[in-house]
């Protein structure tokens, strides 16, 4: 323990040290990861927003209005309702009747004359349906036309082309932002390795007494691994602190425009602590790789 | 330089065994350059030898000085340090190796941004870290070595002896089992180069077996210890107590 504890003690002296000692070199890594880091947030956040918007839409696109045939009795209907109400799946079930249909109709000016037209009410009742998941509307539309009292030649509202481009525009914006999330930590682990050999080149004298001297790799590397996490570690608070505040500004600015991006702290704050998290780990694989060559003594 | 510091600082003394600590099988090393700095170097060092190597410049001492930590590999043959086999060796044992050694380089080595107390007290947190009592040893071996006063100074604002003895003192804090000094005395003067013979003929006395390249004629013919000569990379004299030059010669 005394040995580990003195090889940490004289790691964290050294890397501290270092990071003074080198200053320059040292701000303008920080200052890089932190422009990647602020792009990495800046790209992350910007996706969850519009992907809440889309979620809104979803969440619109998630009902299902089940036809049933007008041969129906109540107590067949109510029995289907409760059926329904019972399933995991679903939200909530509502009943609207044959009038209550032609009421919601006849705000359509067309539709108002064709009822008056015939005399007769041709909607259908129907089973208002919310399920919690748009992937579930179609096994909804299966169940509805298996269904006897279900009305034969219309049996639902379902939109499958609505609903499954609706998806995939979600999932594609999500593989964006991961995809732009993830192509900016490789560049910003590229841009830290060079930084950190360009440091560790004028050091690299240094290197070689100290392996000729009797360190170990890891004596000599951790250091500057550690001068590397608070590279990162800097650099995130910087910029997940301009993130954070650009998202704050975005959400009250688009709410003043009435487009309704609703402010979720709660992925703020997760998204704060994984920069700072990847920030840490990135500086510290930097370094890794950015002291490895010298290593070869 | 006191005998009580011999006794804390010196491997304590060992029978001599009938490995040798150093032993070079038909060694060779061509540098990239194609220069041939060794040829079919053999020889055997053992426990508590006291050795001086000595030859022209450029004859190879350095480069033999290299091979025996590793810092080069030899182009052929085989070298062994206390039983292992160095020339094999895999490349994360090599610390524990280096550690054996107290090495004076020739180019001295120190780290330009660490205060002549750093400087030694790195060779130790090297070693072994956690080491107590850190602070005492290393103003103990400087103050063996006359730099007490210079305890913080950085190694730009010593003299080229002052340097030196830093090196000096880094290499023996550890207490190696082997001492290997390339050229020590070089930029020493004539007292102090003599204070620094005594004092590794008292951490030789104490078992720790002391290989030293030297160019110092006069040290080598007063202290009258082993002498291992080459000339442009071989081996061509190997005396139990020799002197500098061959007897009968005037030059090397
Ligand atoms: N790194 C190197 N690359 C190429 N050639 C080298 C290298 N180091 C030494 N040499 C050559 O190898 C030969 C032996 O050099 P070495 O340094 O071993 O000599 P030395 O006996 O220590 O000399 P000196 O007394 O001047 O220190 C010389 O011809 C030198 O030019
Ligand atoms: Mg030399």
């Amino acid at each position: 323990m005394r040995r580990i504890g003195a090889s940490l003690w004289f790691a964290w002296h050294s890397a501290g040290q270092n990071f003074k000692r080198n200053l320059g070199v040292s701000l303008a890594g920080v200052f890089t990861m932190g422009l990647i880091i602020l792009l990495v947030g800046g790209a992350l956040l910007f996706t969850h927003s519009v992907d809440s918007i889309l979620q809104t839409q979803q969440n619109n696109a998630s009902k299902i209005k089940i036809y049933i045939s007008d041969s129906a009795s109540l107590a067949q209907i109510a029995d289907f309702q409760q059926r329904l109400k019972d399933d995991r799946r679903v939200i909530s079930v509502a009943f609207e009747t044959k009038d209550q249909a032609a009421k919601e109709a006849s705000s359509d000016p067309d539709i108002q004359q064709a009822l008056q037209t015939l005399g007769s009410n041709p909607l259908p009742a129907s089973l208002n349906l919310e399920v919690k998941q748009l992937t579930d509307l179609a096994a909804f539309d299966k169940l509805a036309k298996a269904t006897p009292i279900v009305d034969r030649t219309t049996a639902t509202d379902y939109n499958p082309d609505v609903i499954s481009k609706l998806h995939t525009v979600i999932n594609v914006i999500e593989g964006i932002g991961i995809v732009i999330a993830l192509i900016l930590f490789a560049i910003s682990l590229v841009i830290i390795m060079n930084t950190i050999r360009t440091a560790v080149y004028a050091r690299r004298t240094e290197i070689e007494i100290m392996k000729l001297v009797g360190a170990t790799d890891w004596f000599v590397r951790w250091p500057f691994i550690l001068e590397g996490m608070l590279g990162g570690i800097i650099a995130a608070i910087f910029s997940g602190g301009i993130v954070f505040a650009g998202y704050h500004l975005f959400v009250q600015s688009a709410q003043r425009s009435l487009l309704s991006v609703p402010f979720d702290g709660g992925y703020a704050v997760t998204l704060l602590v994984l920069l700072l998290g990847g920030g840490a780990l990135v500086g510290a694989f930097g370094s890794y790789l950015g002291v490895r060559r010298f290593l070869a003594v | 330089m006191s005998v009580a510091f011999a006794e804390r600082f010196a491997m304590p003394a060992v029978v001599h065994g009938p490995r040798p600590v150093i032993s070079f099988h038909g060694v060779s090393k061509v540098y990239g350059n194609h220069v041939v700095a060794l040829r079919e170097v053999d020889l055997a060092i053992h426990q508590g030898d006291f050795c001086f190597l000595v030859g022209a410049s450029g004859a190879g001492k350095s480069t033999l000085v290299r091979l025996l930590i590793r810092e080069e590999t030899p182009s052929t043959g085989r070298i062994f340090v206390e039983g292992d086999e160095i020339t094999r060796m895999a490349r994360r044992k090599l610390p524990k190796l280096r550690r054996r050694f107290g090495i004076v380089f020739q180019d001295y080595k120190l780290l330009a941004n660490r205060t002549v107390a750093q400087n030694v007290a790195f060779a130790l947190q090297v070693t072994r870290p956690g080491q107590r009592h850190l602070r005492e040893k290393v103003e103990e071996v400087l103050w063996i070595v006359g730099l007490e006063d210079k305890l913080d100074k950085f190694p730009d604002e010593l003299s080229g002896g002052e340097q030196q003895r830093v090196a000096i003192a880094r290499a023996l804090v550890h207490r190696p089992h082997i001492f290997v000094a390339d050229e020590p005395t070089g930029n020493l003067d004539p007292d102090t180069s003599w204070g620094i013979v005594q004092l590794l003929l008292q951490i030789n006395h104490r078992g720790t077996t002391v290989l030293m390249a030297t160019h110092n004629r006069e040290i080598v013919d007063l202290v009258r210890r082993r002498v291992i000569a080459v000339e442009q990379g071989r081996v061509v004299r190997d005396e139990a107590q020799g002197s500098y030059l061959r007897p009968g010669d005037a030059t090397l």
